[in-house]
């Protein structure tokens, strides 16, 4: 633990500095995410052909492959971050506080590449408007790809709700400290362009609004933790393969449970590394504490441990008494790389997590970084596996070209790339624009958290180590 | 099935008001409906007999539809007797002289729909719900189409002329075989009486998984003929189709296609289509190769089921066209009487028809060929170069087992009526056909014992004369049932199993200037492709 005490001018120092490395880093993923533009452009003008599938059956290939892998692990990844920030809401979970707010734009920047990878993957994205949503009456009663739209775009608009009510409260207080952009060109005055933006935020801002907004915060905070796990990925995001009872790599009840341990272990990941990022960025080691850390990989823990368990559970069911697709499918992950090597890692993950409890000296914030690194890697690997193994081991099988042939092309590679640096970007873009850590988080750290005494416990909770070091 | 409301139908109030609501859309006396419905469900409870129930509502049909063909009591009690007792049985005393006199009447009736609609599930013994009449009438009704085929696996001797006429029909992509043949085999060793080889089109089914995920409705069945058909216009490309089909019969456009637009509009001109060959009669872009980003698959060519290529076309595609064995019968699933029901009826039947078709001669070739020869079955055998022994005795064998030789619509009433033409040549040459003197010989009948009289053809006898002939099938399946698609192509033939896998045909699809994967076409568009696969 740090001794020096959190101020508001910790949390507005992202916003009042711009460094060489802010511009290095900008400039890095701007190209990135630049070049992948330039790849989808050439994929619009030339169609899906520049990617590496083809037809599953006696084309010889795979129809979904890596857009869709990545498609389904950015989605896990925006999950977590508001459940995290839904858990210290509604459970009182306040030693997360200071990055609740790191984890709702993780939410958000995650959404956004999902749904960017949804445009991607189609072969006609200009017909989204008017093919999905003038059909959509009809066909949410059926399509589950229309379900999951349908999900996403709510759980993205209960987040960016949630997000922009906490940040009035925060704006309106710290309005005076936030930067300000009033350009002239050529000799006219063009108004604070930040200021617009703050303005708009808190439009009609007062703080009686206090208390109400907090209410529906957490109403709001009730429903995404309800929505996300049960609903999302722990639902449409999975039946989307789970109710094909031609791929019996996909088919079954497990699914659900499966998809949302996966998509939760690489939101943990995705949030230790971008508080990392952060507090090594903004001195914020009192801010962004090791327990935070520590805490945060006992949680990663945790959801290994579910996701190999439900792993287990497959690998059991596939290989004692299958019938005969479900033994190709299971006999494939008892052998294929890119099945072995995730859940290696994940098991590496788990064992060092469990070692870490049992000789905290064992932990330090770099093996916390590298266990975040692995679980990522681990779950886009495993998830892309679980999309073109599906396709591989169908139930009619008969075709010479099934198993098919795939291999991401450059352009599918430089996707993943890509939307990292897209989502690299939003946190560049966004920190310069408001506190990515609460003003509530720093009140709460000082302990003069202005609120009634409920949070007493929790503040007990929060200043006191989760593991003793 | 109980409900809260005061309904006395099983289905509760609402589905009894929108029934009401039909019938008052009629001419007819919706009281009188009501009432009768009513008491129907009341003789399925058993609460009512039949009798009683004819008794209370026969002067009040006849005041109202001036007809009331329903039996008399005592006949009711005989039917009682043979029959459940269901109200669509009840129903059923509305019939004239068979089908269509109940049908005549109930659509006179008008009200027809709802009356049955409100017997529905309404069965004396409690039992399995009774399907709703008016909703059978539509699926395997004569007023409702369904496209669907039967192919005979045996006969099919893996030329793939299909694949090829398909291709050039619709002016496919290299790989894009919407229309696919295969051989394969069980590595844990199978039945080897009959030919592993499978036809896959679409199996265009009722139940399409494809359509049901189609987040856009590109994906669609036609109302008018059951086709599952693609929305060029409407499909986003999501590939989802492709995903919940468990036969992976679709096939992407994932550049731009070989055929221009204006090559399919002149290659339409040139067919002779009175369309061009892309939208179908709703207006809608459905045939021919897709282009590119959206979804293709077999489309059982709706031009031609849409009449723009001549009334001939209609009730054909272009494979069965060009399958050189006739291993494949399209027609109306639906219609007992259509060339793909006929042949899964009596495969042997269906598969000695064509072969006499190819092998028999013609009437006036017969004619000339029987001139002055004797009229006992010997000389004219003997004088005529073409028909020998066996080949009359599966002529006749075919006529035995069919019910209604010529009659109808379908293909294969053609081939019958050529047979017809025979017999009339051998008939009027004075050989009596339906005779023992022929028959007999023939082993198409019993010889009649001293006393007896001869009691004309034996039918088992000329079904084992076909079935010797031509064979019959191993089974008769449809692909992948179990998973609950219900299509619409049976085949005839060896079902493949869970292990079966492809191997070598008798014809490379190279060979007749096919590509087989495409994999191997599209690879040569892909960036960066590293030329190894994970």
């Amino acid at each position: 633990m740090s001794t020096k005490t959190p101020t508001k001018e910790d949390i507005l120092r992202p916003t009042n500095t711009f460094t060489k490395k802010y511009v290095a880093l900008f400039g890095v993923c701007a190209l990135v995410f630049g070049a992948f533009l330039v790849g989808w452009l050439y994929q619009l003008q030339q169609g899906l052909a520049v990617t590496g599938l083809s037809d599953w059956g006696s084309g010889g290939g795979v129809t979904w492959g890596l857009y869709i892998g990545a498609f389904i692990w950015w989605v896990g990844i925006a999950h977590g971050g508001i459940i995290l920030s839904a858990a210290v809401r509604l459970l009182g979970m306040d030693r997360y506080m200071p990055v609740a707010r790191l984890a709702e734009l993780l939410t958000i920047a995650g959404l956004s590449a999902a749904g960017f990878y949804i445009l991607v993957h189609m072969g006609r994205p200009d017909r989204m408007v008017t093919s999905v949503l003038g059909h959509y009456h009809i066909t949410v009663n059926n399509s589950p790809l229309v379900w999951d739209v349908t999900v996403i775009t709510a759980y993205f608009v209960l987040t960016a709700t949630y997000l922009g009510l906490t940040l009035r409260y925060d704006i309106s207080r710290l309005r005076d400290q936030l930067p300000s952009f009033a350009p002239e060109v050529g000799g006219k005055q063009l108004p604070d362009v930040y200021g617009l933006v703050y303005d708009a935020m808190t439009v009609g801002y007062s703080e009686k609004e206090d208390e109400i907004i907090e209410r529906m915060v957490w109403w709001v905070a009730l429903a995404i933790i309800i929505m996300a796990p049960l609903l999302l990925h722990g639902g449409v995001i999975p039946w989307l393969f789970a109710v094909l009872p031609n791929y019996p790599g996909w088919f079954g009840a497990i699914q659900g449970p499966q998809f949302l341990t996966i998509a939760l272990t690489s939101a943990i990941s995705g949030v230790i590394l971008v508080s990392y990022a952060f507090r090594r960025a903004y001195d914020w080691d009192h801010i962004i504490t090791d327990d935070i850390f520590r805490g945060l990989l006992l949680w990663l823990g945790f959801f290994s441990l579910l996701f190999l368990w439900l792993q287990l559970q497959q690998l059991t069911a596939g290989s004692f008494a299958p019938t005969v697709d479900h033994a190709d499918a299971t006999a494939s992950k008892f052998s294929h790389p890119m099945y072995i090597v995730p859940i290696l890692m994940v098991l590496g993950v788990l064992a060092y997590i469990f070692a870490t409890t049992l000789r905290p000296s064992l932990f330090s914030k770099k093996r916390a970084i590298v266990a975040g690194v692995f679980v990522l890697f681990a779950t886009l690997v495993e998830k892309t596996y679980f999309v073109i193994s599906g396709f591989w081991y169908p139930t009619f099988s008969i075709y010479e070209g099934t198993p098919g042939e795939y291999f991401p092309s450059a352009i599918e590679l430089m996707s993943v790339f890509g939307t990292i640096g897209m989502v690299t970007l939003i946190f560049l873009v966004v920190s310069k624009l408001v506190p990515v850590v609460e003003l509530h988080a720093v009140e709460h750290l000082r302990g003069d958290h202005g609120h009634d005494g409920d949070h007493e416990s929790a503040h007990d909770a929060a200043t006191e180590p989760e593991v003793e070091a | 099935m109980s409900t809260d409301d005061e309904s006395f139908h099983p289905l509760g109030e609402e589905w009894e008001n929108d029934l009401e609501a039909m019938l008052d859309d009629t001419e007819y006396d919706s009281d009188l409906g009501m009432d009768m419905a009513r008491d129907a469900m009341r003789v399925t409870k058993g609460e009512l007999s039949e009798a009683e129930f004819h008794e209370k509502y026969h002067e009040d049909v006849m005041e109202e539809f001036g007809v009331d063909d329903r039996p008399t009591e005592e006949a009711y009690e005989e039917l009682k007797a043979a029959e459940e007792g269901t109200f669509s049985r009840v129903l059923s005393t509305f019939e004239g002289d068979g089908e269509d006199g109940r049908r005549d009447v109930m659509k006179k009736m008008g009200a027809g729909a709802a009356f049955v609609g409100l017997g529905a599930w309404g069965t004396a013994d409690a039992g399995e719900p009774e399907p709703n009449v008016a909703a059978q009438e539509d699926d395997d009704g004569e007023d409702g189409i369904q496209w669907g085929m039967a192919i005979d696996l045996e006969r099919c001797d893996g030329c793939l002329s299909c694949v090829t006429a398909c291709s050039q029909e619709n002016d496919l992509d290299q790989g894009v075989n919407w229309m696919y043949v295969l051989d394969y085999e069980e590595p844990r060793g199978g039945a080897d009486t009959s030919r592993n080889r499978l036809v896959r089109p679409c199996q265009h089914c009722t139940d399409a998984p494809c359509e049901k995920v189609c987040p856009t409705t590109a994906r669609h069945t036609r109302d008018s003929d059951g086709l599952v058909l693609t929305d060029y216009d409407v499909c986003i490309g999501c590939r989802y189709c492709q995903v919940a089909c468990p036969y992976g019969v679709n096939y992407f456009q994932w550049d731009e296609p070989d055929a221009s637009i204006d090559e399919v509009r002149e290659h339409a001109e040139q067919m002779g289509a009175e369309n061009d060959h892309l939208y179908d009669e709703r207006g809608r872009w459905t045939d021919s190769r897709a282009p590119r980003g959206v979804m293709s698959k077999c489309t059982m060519c709706p031009t031609r089921q849409d009449g723009f290529k001549g009334d001939e076309y209609v009730g054909t595609t272009a494979c069965e066209e060009a399958c050189p064995p006739d291993a494949i019968q399209f027609g109306n699933m639906n219609d007992p009487d259509s060339d793909p029901q006929t042949y899964i009826d009596n495969p042997s039947r269906g598969r000695a028809l064509v072969r006499m078709d190819v092998s028999a001669p013609s009437a006036d070739t017969l004619e000339e060929q029987l001139d002055g020869a004797d009229d006992d079955l010997e000389s004219v055998l003997d004088a005529s170069e073409d028909l020998d022994e066996e080949m009359l005795r599966i002529l006749l064998a075919i006529d035995i087992v069919t019910e209604e030789m010529g009659v109808g619509d379908s293909e294969y009433v053609e081939y019958e009526q050529n047979i017809l033409e025979i017999f009339d040549v051998l008939e009027s040459h004075g050989l009596d056909l339906a005779s023992e003197d022929v028959l007999v010989p023939l082993r198409l009948a019993d010889e009649p014992g001293e006393d007896d009289e001869f009691d004309g053809p034996s039918e088992s006898d000329a079904q084992a004369a076909l079935e010797a002939y031509a064979g019959s099938p191993e089974s008769n399946f449809r692909l992948l049932e179990d998973i609950g698609t219900n299509p619409n192509i049976v085949y005839l033939g060896n079902e493949p199993g869970p292990n079966a896998q492809q191997v070598d045909g008798p014809v490379a699809y190279d060979d007749v200037g096919l590509t087989d994967n495409r994999k191997d076409v599209l690879d040569e568009k892909t960036v960066g492709d590293a030329g190894v696969s994970l």
